[in-house]
Order: structure tokens, then C-alpha cells, then sequence
């Protein structure tokens, strides 16, 4: 197929698949930009393969809002560093997906421009926050997009999704040009209909960037060369990811993978990582706190819409825009942020969380340094849920997120692989592996993909 | 602890966020209940000394000190209404009085 046809191709699933409201930003005269820039050039390693990019990532061409009204039409004076690297490498940006609002949410149902549709059943959420890519890749309409992580925001929706979402090791992408909410956890992140999709896209990203001072000072990582099996490995299985409450499915799911990797010639142990049940807390403290500082740019002057008329002052400017312009997760989050780090309470939330942080990333060295090469535990404690069912209960909601958050928080490689399906729906297990170890943790993924039918029911 | 929705409007004003009254109660509520769940750190026994934690590279490094080509698409001249001397011109805001 040229890569005209590829565009066009690609433009009419972007129609077809319209109703799931996965996409903010596209255009037919959009896509045959990028195929004529693609045809132009030497056609790099990813070939014109069309990715979708989530609407917090900036790009020239294309304006990045957020999901918020405070950034609506906003079109950004320069480029991401993934997004000039995935150009450079043969990727078509396809189109800027839907997400929670500043990336604040598990179901992509806090965007101000309206809720993503699960592709399988549309009264089920996608997941999120990058709800909108993952949709996209598990409709068809895309092999691979761009997703953020702060707190498992790809893991999860590639979960809920039946499909490949990876997280690498903080600081193996760029995030220059990722719009900031908890900058000490913010990852790029990619999801892909494959391990191999994923993995391409991952390693054309990659590698240090002079603009972000956290990347890791290294070279792109290769792509890594799938195992054929997994024998020599030892895979860990922490308790506390296995809880006695762990949906029936997803349980049956694991039990199906872990013989799965057995079967492979991986050795499986169980280990213990006990401080990980404190996860949730500590991640909605330290994320509202990093998230109430950089999210102060937006306060109609620095950004934001116009200023209405009539405002007495400037405080009364940044309270008006600030207030009417982020939905409610936001300013929950904000207003979390600035209690924790109020003086009085500082210590007892912040300070708390900070030690927390350091207990939990100190769990997963220890027990790596056993011997363990990876860990594989439930993505999700459940299939997706239904829309509206936690959006009034904003602690039920972010406990959609509690096997995820604490690889986040110690800055771990975690990908999200489709293990089966319960009820119709997919499942996902997780796997982890020791800081800077993306490649080996794909590889043996690639060989785990190869063992398991994504699409079989396994209860 | 509960948290009253004075002190609720308190760190909304230290946050610059205006909080319609109709809200107010959902809002109180929903706090009430993240910083309920979120306290369950602030009852585990004090830990003792742990060195602070971060991800990533060990250490972050420094960039030459020196002024590099601009990142951006357009020049920052053509990202205001009005520029002078190398400044961004912009209207004068009211000045904010002291409360």
C-alpha cells in the first residue's frame, strides 16, 4: 500500500470508528500532509505506520488541548521531542485522542469534550487517562499511539482495551513537549495492537534529549529480539497484588498466564512487597501536590481563554478563568495539592508520602536483588466497569489504579499484556522489570504474547 | 478530622479557584472523603530515617551554559500582540491590593 492509500486508509477508520469519541484533533488534509512529508524523505524504521498521539503531547500542526476547556484551541509554538522522533523514524501522526482531563482520571470520562466508548461495549470505559489511544489501537483504527503515564494511565486503559500499553523507565523518553502534571512520575508511554507495534515505537522515542535534563544518558533503545521461551528466568508473583477479593475473572486470567509461563520454562516464586497496599495514598498525595504547582500556569494570563470583561482585579482573573475553566477532577486535584502542601499540614501528607515513596520504590530493589528478573501481577483488579459508576466516588475510582501505581512511583519499566478474556471483556497481566531493563521485560513479553490467546474466555 | 467548607474555601482561594456555592457541598464531601482515605499514611508508625527517593538517572545533569537555537517554530516576536527591546509588551493588569 503507498503511503497515500495508508493515509487515506487511515482516515477512514478515523471515520468509521467516529462514535467511540476517542479523537479530538484530525483531518483528511491532515493525513495527506503526512503521507507527503513521509514520501518526500527516506522512509524510516517504523515505515509510515500511522500512530495516534494523546492530546497532552504538543504538536505544530495539530492543536493539543488537554481535554480542557481552559486550553481549548490552543496550538503549541513547538514540537514534542517523541513526536519529532517518531516523524523522523517513518511514524504518520494519525490524529490527538481523547483523555481525562489533563490526564487526571481512570475512565476517560473526565474530558471536557465528553466521555471515550470501550470499543467492545460502549456503556463500559475505556480506561484512562489515555483512554482515547487505547480505544483507538483496540478498534483497529490505529497499530500503535502515544499515551502519558503518571499513575498507570496507559497500563490500565491497554487493560481494560485487550491490548499492549507499555511504561517505560522514567527518563528513557523525553518529556519535553508532554504537558507537566506530576513531573516526578510523568512518562510518554506507548500502546501497540502487538508487543512488537509497542516496542518499535518505543525505541524510535527513546533516548536522551539536551531539552529534558531526567532522560536517561543513553542511546535509543534497541528493539528488543523476542524470546522464544523464558527458560532461566525467575518471575516473582507479590502477594499482595493477589488479594482474596481479586475479581473471579481476572484471577482466572492469572492462573491461566502463570502456568502459561511455566509452560515456557520460567521459574515462578512468590515474593512480598509490602508496602505497595499504600500505594494509592501516597500516589494521590505526591501527584496532587506536583499537579496543584505546574497546573498554576493556567490562569488566563500565561494561558488560558480570553479575559472577561468587568473582573475587579487579578486575583479575580486567575479565580474566574481557573475556576470556570478546569472541570471537577481537576480542581479536586488541585485543591488536594495545595491542602497537603498547606504549612500546618505539610508534613503529615507530603512528608508522610515522600518516605512512603521511597519504602515502596525500596521493595521492588529488594526483592530484585534475589535474583527475581521480573514480576507479573494483575494490570486491573476488575474488567472495565460501567460509565458513571465511580465518577461520584472519586476514592472508588482511583482504586482502578492500585496495581498500578506503584511502579510508577518507584519509576519502573511495567507493561500491560492481554491475557484472555472474562465475561466477554479483556484482561491484562503485568509485568515489571528492574530499572533500565524495558528491553529484556519486552522480550520475554513477545514470548508470553506468542503463549496466550488474547481472545479466549478463561472462566 | 473533618474539614469544614470554610477551610475548604480557604485553600480554594490559596489555589486561586473560584468554587460556585451550588457545588460547595459535593465538593466539601468529596474532600472530606479523598483526605480521609489519603490519612491512612499519617497512622502508620514513624518510619525513621530513609533517604528521600527519585526516579531515574542518580543524578541530573547539567547542560552547557550556553544560549542555544530557539525550539520554537516562529521566533518569539511572533507570539505577542506586542514586542519591544526584546521584551513582551502587554497591558498593565490592576495592581493586587494586599488582603
Amino acid at each position: 500500500m503507498s503511503l497515500r492509500a495508508l493515509g487515506a486508509d487511515t482516515a477512514a477508520r478515523l471515520r468509521a470508528a467516529e462514535s467511540l469519541n476517542a479523537v479530538l484533533h484530525w483531518s483528511e488534509a491532515h493525513l495527506e500532509h503526512e503521507a507527503a512529508r513521509l514520501e518526500a524523505g527516506p522512509l524510516g524504521p517504523l515505515g509510515g505506520m500511522p500512530v495516534a498521539v494523546k492530546d497532552n503531547i504538543v504538536t505544530l500542526d495539530l492543536p493539543t488541548t488537554c481535554a480542557s476547556r481552559i486550553l481549548e484551541g490552543y496550538v503549541s509554538p513547538y514540537e514534542a521531542t517523541a513526536i519529532r522522533r517518531l516523524r523522523a523514524a517513518g511514524g504518520m501522526v494519525a490524529a490527538k485522542t481523547n483523555l481525562d482531563e489533563f490526564a487526571m482520571g481512570s475512565s476517560t470520562e473526565h474530558s471536557a469534550f465528553g466521555r471515550v466508548h470501550h470499543p467492545l461495549d460502549p456503556a463500559l470505559v475505556p480506561g484512562g487517562s489515555s483512554g482515547g489511544s487505547g480505544a483507538l489501537v483496540a478498534a483497529g483504527v490505529v497499530p500503535a499511539a502515544l499515551g502519558s503515564e503518571t499513575g498507570g494511565s496507559v497500563r490500565q486503559p491497554a487493560a481494560f482495551c485487550g491490548v499492549v500499553g507499555v511504561k517505560p523507565s522514567y527518563g528513557r523518553v523525553s518529556r519535553f513537549g508532554l504537558v507537566a502534571f506530576g513531573s516526578s512520575l510523568d512518562c510518554i508511554s506507548v500502546f501497540g495492537r502487538t508487543v512488537s507495534d509497542a516496542a518499535r515505537v518505543l525505541s524510535a522515542i527513546s533516548g536522551e534529549d539536551p531539552r529534558d535534563a531526567t532522560t536517561l544518558a543513553e542511546p535509543p533503545m534497541p528493539v528488543p529480539e523476542p524470546r522464544a521461551d523464558l527458560k532461566g528466568l525467575t518471575i516473582g508473583l507479590p502477594k499482595e497484588y493477589f488479594p482474596p477479593d481479586l475479581d473471579p475473572g481476572v484471577r482466572a486470567g492469572m492462573d491461566r498466564a502463570i502456568a502459561r509461563i511455566r509452560d515456557l520454562g520460567a521459574r515462578t516464586v512468590e515474593v512480598s512487597l509490602p508496602h505497595s497496599p499504600y500505594a494509592v495514598p501516597t500516589y494521590y498525595i505526591l501527584a496532587p501536590a506536583e499537579a496543584s504547582a505546574n497546573l498554576a500556569r493556567y490562569d488566563g494570563v500565561r494561558y488560558g481563554p480570553p479575559r472577561p470583561a468587568g473582573l475587579p482585579d487579578v486575583r479575580a482573573l486567575y479565580q474566574a478563568t481557573r475556576g470556570h475553566g478546569f472541570g471537577p477532577e481537576v480542581r479536586r486535584r488541585i485543591l488536594i495539592g495545595t491542602y497537603v502542601l498547606s504549612a500546618g499540614y505539610y508534613e503529615a501528607y507530603y512528608g508522610k508520602a515522600q518516605r512512603m515513596r521511597a519504602r515502596i520504590a525500596d521493595d521492588f530493589s529488594q526483592v530484585f536483588a534475589t535474583g527475581i528478573d521480573l514480576l507479573f501481577t494483575p494490570t486491573t483488579p476488575t474488567p472495565a466497569f460501567r460509565a458513571g459508576e465511580k465518577t461520584e466516588d472519586p476514592v472508588q475510582m482511583y482504586l482502578a489504579d492500585i496495581f498500578v501505581c506503584a511502579v510508577s512511583l518507584a519509576g519502573l519499566p511495567g507493561m500491560s499484556l492481554p491475557i484472555g478474556r472474562s465475561g466477554g471483556l479483556p484482561i491484562g497481566g503485568q509485568l515489571i522489570a528492574p530499572y533500565g531493563a524495558d528491553g529484556p521485560m519486552l522480550a520475554a513479553a513477545a514470548a508470553l504474547e506468542r503463549g496466550l490467546d488474547p481472545t479466549e474466555e478463561v472462566r | 478530622m473533618r474539614i469544614s467548607p470554610d477551610e475548604v474555601l480557604k485553600v480554594a482561594r490559596l489555589a486561586e479557584l473560584a468554587v460556585a456555592e451550588a457545588d460547595l457541598p459535593t465538593l466539601v464531601r468529596q474532600f472530606n472523603d479523598i483526605v480521609g482515605y489519603v490519612a491512612q499514611l499519617d497512622a502508620l508508625p514513624p518510619e525513621g530515617d530513609i533517604t528521600p527517593f527519585a526516579s531515574g538517572p542518580a543524578a541530573v545533569r547539567w547542560r552547557p551554559d550556553v544560549v542555544g537555537p530557539e525550539p520554537l517554530v516562529l521566533p518569539p516576536a511572533a507570539l505577542a500582540p506586542a514586542f519591544r527591546n526584546g521584551f513582551f509588551v502587554v497591558p498593565r493588569l490592576a495592581s493586587m491590593e494586599p488582603e
